[in-house]
């Protein structure tokens, strides 16, 4: 390698020593420009680049393919945890409910009470969007009960939400059934 | 299944710290995702062993989970929508109209004043989309933007108070910002806090935040890199009292898009249409513009930046991954056992807390806060009972608006890279005036404020308003007037290319953090001395691991080249 001149000439490309300092003693680095050994990474950063972009499609072609669309706008400002008290069941993360209905994540779906919404819509008027969240819950309370059906959820899920009394009525028998 | 949440919490803090030192070369993106993956290998490796295989299987679901999705695409429509703006002259119209303004009675001061507090006064759900249209327009306000009404130092200055202003806009938005997810918690117990408890403490500090900023760019950040923005300015011959200043002419289309812009901005706040996503507003808006001025598609998806869109979802999944697998959890603990060590206490561990996301600014600050948010919540009687609900909301009021502000001084992709490259500095040029502002001015004035505004109740009449408006301008002026107090005399004591610039500035730091701190510690405690104590103690811990972080010097490279012989 070459002695470097601390003048770089017209056009000559940043090197490392050259680069700003962001933190006492650390360059920042130009990272989709001419390190030397960024080689290797370069394909990396494609691969992570694709899991984001496939990450972020899934999460909104997964609610749409499975009928909970509305899902997707919420801006998960949690506006509907003022609910309080005029849920009737005693539900206090809403929010929770309608993420876990995006992702199908039945753990987070049971873990924050949503086998026990009766769909009131109580908490629908506090949205700043006025979002269907009872419809939103119901398709993914269905989904939980197929799910359940198919032996997806682990059993350990559901024995706690048993145990803490986070089944509605309607959901028991086939939660027994699933634990069974 | 304990050391779990311990093991992918080191890897995420390991993880990011190495990216930050520049030990890991590679965009903030991949290695979120790296993060991402080692935590979901971890945690598949503990789930599979505790219960099953079925509880791996479901992992991918709880970590996409992590994802939120309105800041992503309020910031494309938004940005849609900017671009659009920029390719039918909208720009143009607006010079047209500055101009109008400046030649008013408010005068050029006044108008610059109002352009810098555009952000916070529109309060979109992510600063970029205002900072992404409007930074262009400011760079012409300098002598290579074409208009030569400000020098160098004006401009950066200028240009650093309006991103400083931008990038925390998000904090107050209405329209689902930042700020909203802590409105949300509080909900729980305040029961009209979803309506913008914290959006007046936040708009208030954000505005003094940005005249400090102001202040320390001129005092302070061009004294510690005076060579480290290769802004040109304007020739001797060509000053202002010189110069003719250009005749600008905006095309017909630049008005109505301009038009279209600002009723979009104003339908999506205000909702006269009802209840709506920003998002469908904005889209609605960019097609009425593509339609009206005659715009190419092209055209609105150029205004598209995608390195905040990336950078957040991977941000999001490895904050899904840190979630799905206790990390956070993990956090929540180590600090609650932070309030047994000396000198700490509650009050140590809080101002420590509220400083977390500048001691640690990534480049969106929901990555963080949606994950904290919940943390300190459980800080509150929800949990840990180290709060009342008062006490919380002024935590949270704190908290909130120094997160939101943390992607401004963040050199992973943050939005003050935005200014930085506008005023074509070196990065990290602003991260002092940034993060200094953050922590001394905004945190204490957010909390000042909750406590003596948002959480009094009383009728117009009582005279306790006008006692309690009487001690947030008390402390308003208290506050200020120290920091700014203490730049003057920072100012003072700098010297070009004076070694001692970085320690005079790091003892400021160390001041202004302890104060804000102690500050703090009597907003949540009141007169107790050992609260108040404590929390300068955890405000010094927060300002040296802040201040520390700021960096001595930039760029050998732009030193030599602006003094050589090449330029």
């Amino acid at each position: 390698m070459t002695e470097k001149n601390d003048t770089p000439k017209i056009g000559e490309k940043r090197q490392d020593t050259s680069q700003p300092v962001i933190l006492p003693g650390i360059h920042r680095y130009q990272f989709f420009t001419n390190l030397k050994d960024r080689g290797w990474t370069m394909n990396l950063d494609r691969v992570a680049l694709f899991g984001i972009v496939a990450a972020m499609l899934s999460d909104v072609i997964k609610p749409l393919l499975r009928g909970n669309p509305a899902t997707i706008y919420c801006y998960e400002c949690r506006a509907c945890y003022a609910t309080q008290d005029r849920c009737p069941v005693g539900i206090s993360l809403q929010a929770e409910l309608v993420v876990a209905g995006r992702v199908s994540d039945y753990d987070r779906f049971i873990r924050n009470g949503g086998l026990k919404c009766i769909r009131c819509g109580n908490c629908q008027s506090y949205c700043v969007q006025y979002l269907p969240l009872p419809k939103m819950f119901a398709v993914m309370q269905q989904e939980t009960r197929e799910a359940m059906k198919n032996g997806v959820i682990p059993k350990e899920t559901l024995k706690r939400a048993l145990a803490q009394g986070l089944v509605g009525k309607e959901y028991i028998d086939d939660l027994v059934k699933a634990i069974a | 299944m304990e050391y779990l949440g311990y093991i992918n919490l080191g890897i995420f803090l390991a993880l990011m710290l190495a990216t930050l030192f520049g030990y890991i070369r590679t965009p903030v993106q991949t290695v979120l995702v790296i993060s991402t993956i080692l935590c979901l290998v971890v945690g598949a490796t503990f789930k599979y062993a505790a219960y099953g295989l079925d509880a791996v299987l479901l992992m991918p679901n709880e970590f996409l989970g992590g994802i939120i999705l309105h800041p992503i695409t309020a910031l494309l429509t938004g940005l849609f929508l900017a671009g659009g703006l920029k390719a039918s002259g909208g720009f143009e119209a607006l010079k047209v109209l500055l101009k109008f303004l400046r030649r008013s009675p408010i005068g050029l001061v006044g108008t610059l004043v109002i352009l810098i507090n555009l952000p916070v006064i529109s309060s979109l759900p992510c600063g970029r989309i205002l900072a992404a249209a409007l930074l262009p327009l400011l760079f012409t306000f300098g002598f290579e933007g074409g208009l030569g009404i400000l020098t160098k130092s004006q401009l950066i200055v200028l240009i650093g108070a309006f991103t400083r202003n931008a990038m925390g806009s998000c904090g107050p938005s209405p329209i689902g910002g930042v700020g909203q997810i802590a409105e949300g918690f509080l909900g729980s117990f305040f029961a009209t806090a979803s309506d913008g408890i914290l959006r007046a403490p936040q708009a208030f500090s954000l505005m003094l935040g940005t005249a400090v900023v102001a202040l320390f760019l001129k005092l302070v950040s061009q004294k510690i890199y005076p060579n480290d923005v290769s802004l040109r300015e304007a020739p001797v011959s060509g000053t202002t009292q010189g110069v003719v200043e250009p005749e600008i002419k905006a095309p017909f289309q630049g008005y109505l898009a301009l038009v279209i812009f600002v009723v979009s901005l104003l339908i999506a706040i205000f909702q006269p249409l009802g209840k709506m996503p920003v998002q469908s507003v904005l889209v609605a808006g960019a097609l009425v513009m593509t339609l009206a001025c005659r715009i190419r598609l092209n055209d609105l998806l150029e205004g598209i930046i995608l390195l905040p869109v990336t950078a957040m979802a991977a941000g999001f999944l490895a904050a899904g991954a840190l979630a799905a697998t206790d990390g956070f959890k993990a956090l929540g603990q180590i600090l609650n056992s932070l309030v047994g060590a000396p000198f700490l206490g509650v009050a140590g561990m809080l101002a420590i807390f509220v400083q977390f996301q500048t001691i640690l600014p990534l480049s969106c600050a929901r990555i963080l806060t949606a994950a904290l948010v919940p943390v300190l919540y459980l800080f509150g009687p929800a949990q840990y009972d180290f709060l009342n609900w008062s006490q919380l909301a002024i935590v949270m009021a704190a908290y909130i608006i120094n997160a939101t502000t943390s992607c401004g001084p963040s050199p992973l992709g943050g939005g003050g890279m935005m200014g930085e490259g506008t005023m074509r500095a070196e990065t990290s040029f602003i991260k002092g005036a940034y993060t200094f502002a953050s922590m001394a001015i905004m945190a204490p004035m957010a909390a000042i404020f909750m406590k003596f505004l948002n959480l009094a109740i009383f009728q117009p009449a009582d005279p306790r308003f006008m006692q309690d408006i009487k001690m947030i301008a008390l402390f308003a002026v208290a506050i200020a007037g120290v920091n700014i107090l203490l730049l003057a005399l920072g100012s003072r004591l700098f010297h070009r290319d004076s070694p001692n610039n970085y320690y005079i500035q790091l003892a400021g730091f160390f001041i202004a953090g302890a104060l804000s701190g102690a500050i703090l510690a009597f907003a949540v405690f009141e007169v107790d001395s050992t609260k108040i104590l404590q929390g300068a103690v955890g405000g010094l811990i927060a300002a040296a691991l802040i201040g520390f972080m700021v960096p001595k010097t930039l760029s050998k490279r732009m030193t030599s080249t602006l003094s050589g012989s090449d330029i």
